[in-house]
């Protein structure tokens, strides 16, 4: 169901409304409003009535006035229908809302009320309230306040065929942007519409709070999410990150994203089992709303700059939390900079990711040596500082390192050592394997990444002893480093 | 194809080599830039996996018969 929201402070309340006297607000649609309808008649010739869905209810009133239209009922944040309120001076001085004898009685100063009546029945939801009517509603507020261009569907297209045959889609069904749902993904963000949050590659377009916007409305956010995207949308687009050049490789990598921080508990992420897979709606379109703006707004499309080989299956979208709560290290946000306690996203290239089995080692060292032989085959296992990787330890493996006392920075530290690769195995024809690094390119060992070329996250379910390999992409100036930022609100 | 747009903006004369595997890339960031066309070359795939005989061979075969769009 979409969000309800808060509308903007609205329409000519004064209007006709009295300085001094009653007021109701009711609709012919609800059984306490007919139920009440003598009582309206005992309240006198001074009653203001405005009636939300039929002017000609209740009949036999002297001041019954139409607000079909919404604007005093808004005004005046009517919830339940009827509402009785007094004004006095100009402003108003007391409401009563359903139908209570006692407290229409004392705010209207009229006693005998209802007689053959219940003492008490409750209201009903003001049309305002109504999911159409209020979508209809922030629209005529706020519709103004947006940029994009319009888009008219036919009443006879289908909706998702429409979107896919415009080309907005990953190939998956979207979410129709309309712009009652974009105006309802805006309130998840305090920053304006206007705003340019990032240049996105590949055509170096400028992406607004409102563009990425309508991008999380079609991956299918909710608009809680909406700063984590905006957050993703900046840490992609960096000179750092260079998805540009991640798209355009024959590579078949693309961007992830982990989240850490307050944000991963409070929109409920999956850092715990199946983190990685399906299943969780922000961690689905979190991934994919990023991907989305590359496509939409970036102009980054399979087939056109989008160069990969074969490409994989994240590409429409990979975004987990990491599990900070099990996790025997710091977030990784924090190791990588930020703030602890803050919200942050670190965008990384990724592969998809391969499991490393071991379910034997009790000891950190001969875990270590298993992690290090998933993460030679990077690439190749004959290529050293050829491309990053980010491994994710999961909650049995974490524990070996963890009941031996090793930090994240003592397992990446082990890791590299474990991974400086002979030049004699590697080198071009070794292991009759012509792929490798040109002879006499190497006099001494080589390490497999560079220096924080490897990552190292904390996520998965309780039960199974097998961490990921997640590859990347060539790392460093000319290829791309993974980047951290807080998510704002 | 920024670094065409770029150089072509100050008066340098600038063309691109590219294999043929990426014409339609070519195409696309073109025209999503703003250009019916660029000057282009286009090498014979494959390249990769070419000796440095080998792509001096397709570079003087290219630069002898590669159609150059304008």
């Amino acid at each position: 169901m979409p969000e309800r929201v808060a509308l903007a402070p609205a329409p000519p309340a004064g209007a006709g409304l009295p300085a001094d006297g009653l007021v109701a607000v009711v609709k012919r649609d609800c059984p306490t409003c007919r139920l009440i309808a003598p009582v309206l008649a005992q309240l006198g010739p001074g009653l203001v009535v405005y009636s939300q869905d039929d002017p000609a209810f209740p009949a036999g009133l002297a001041d019954v006035r139409d607000d079909t239209g919404l604007d005093v009922s808004v005004a005046l944040g009517i919830e339940t229908v009827p509402t009785l309120l007094r004004f006095g001076g100009g402003t108003e001085v007391g409401r009563t809302e359903g139908w209570l004898r006692e407290a229409w009685e004392e705010l209207a100063g009229v006693a005998g009320l209802g007689t053959g009546l219940p003492e008490y029945r409750p209201g009903c939801g003001s049309l305002t309230h109504d999911l159409e009517v209020a979508d209809e509603l922030l629209v005529r507020a706020r519709g103004g306040s947006l940029a994009a261009r319009r888009l008219e569907i036919a009443a006879l297209e289908d909706e998702a065929e429409a979107l896919f045959e415009r080309g907005f889609t990953d190939g998956l069904p979207v979410v129709a942007p309309t712009p009652a749902r974009v105006l309802r993904m805006l309130q998840g963000t305090t920053r304006e519409p206007g705003e340019v949050v990032a240049v996105v590659p590949p055509n170096l377009a400028g992406a607004t709070v409102e563009k990425v916007a309508i991008n999380a409305v079609l991956a299918g956010c909710r608009p809680e999410y909406l700063p984590v995207v905006l957050a993703a949308v900046e840490a992609a687009s960096t000179d750092e990150f260079n998805a540009h050049g991640l798209l355009a490789t024959t590579w078949g990598a693309a961007p992830a994203i982990i989240v850490n921080g307050p944000v991963a508990r409070a929109l409920g992420m999956n850092g715990g089992g199946n983190a990685l897979g399906q299943g969780n709606r922000a961690n689905a379109t979190i991934g994919r709303a990023l991907q989305l703006v590359i496509r939409n707004v970036g102009g980054g499309r399979p087939g056109e700059v989008d160069r990969a080989t074969l490409g994989h299956p994240g590409k429409i979208g990979f975004c987990f939390a990491e599990d900070e709560a099990g996790s025997p290290w710091e977030p990784l946000a924090v190791a990588r900079g930020i703030a602890p306690g803050t919200s942050a996203v670190t965008v990384f290239a990724a592969e998809g990711p391969r499991g490393v089995v071991d379910q034997i080692s009790r000891t950190p060292d001969s875990l270590a040596r298993s992690l290090a032989a998933g993460l030679r085959a990077v690439a190749h296992p004959k290529l050293a500082l050829a491309f990053d990787a980010t491994l994710v330890v999961c909650p049995e493996h974490g524990r070996v390192f963890a009941q031996a006392g090793w930090s994240r920075g003592r397992l990446a530290a082990e890791l590299a050592e474990l991974l400086l690769l002979e030049p004699a195995e590697i080198v071009r024809g070794a292991g009759g394997i012509a792929e490798g690094i040109p002879a006499g390119a190497a006099r001494g060992p080589v390490p497999k990444f560079r220096p924080d070329g490897l990552m190292i996250a904390y996520a998965g379910g309780g039960a199974g002893m097998f961490s990921t390999v997640i590859g990347g992409w060539v790392g460093g100036p000319g290829g791309s480093r993974p980047v951290s930022r807080e998510v704002g609100s | 194809m920024h670094d065409f747009v770029a150089l072509e903006g100050l008066g340098i004369p600038t063309m691109f080599v590219v294999s043929s595997e990426f014409a339609d890339a070519v195409d696309a960031q073109a025209r999503a830039l703003g250009y019916a066309a660029i000057p282009a070359v286009y090498v014979p795939h494959p390249i990769q996996d070419r000796t440095d005989d080998e792509m001096r061979a397709l570079a003087d075969q290219a630069w002898l018969t590669a159609p150059v769009s304008a």
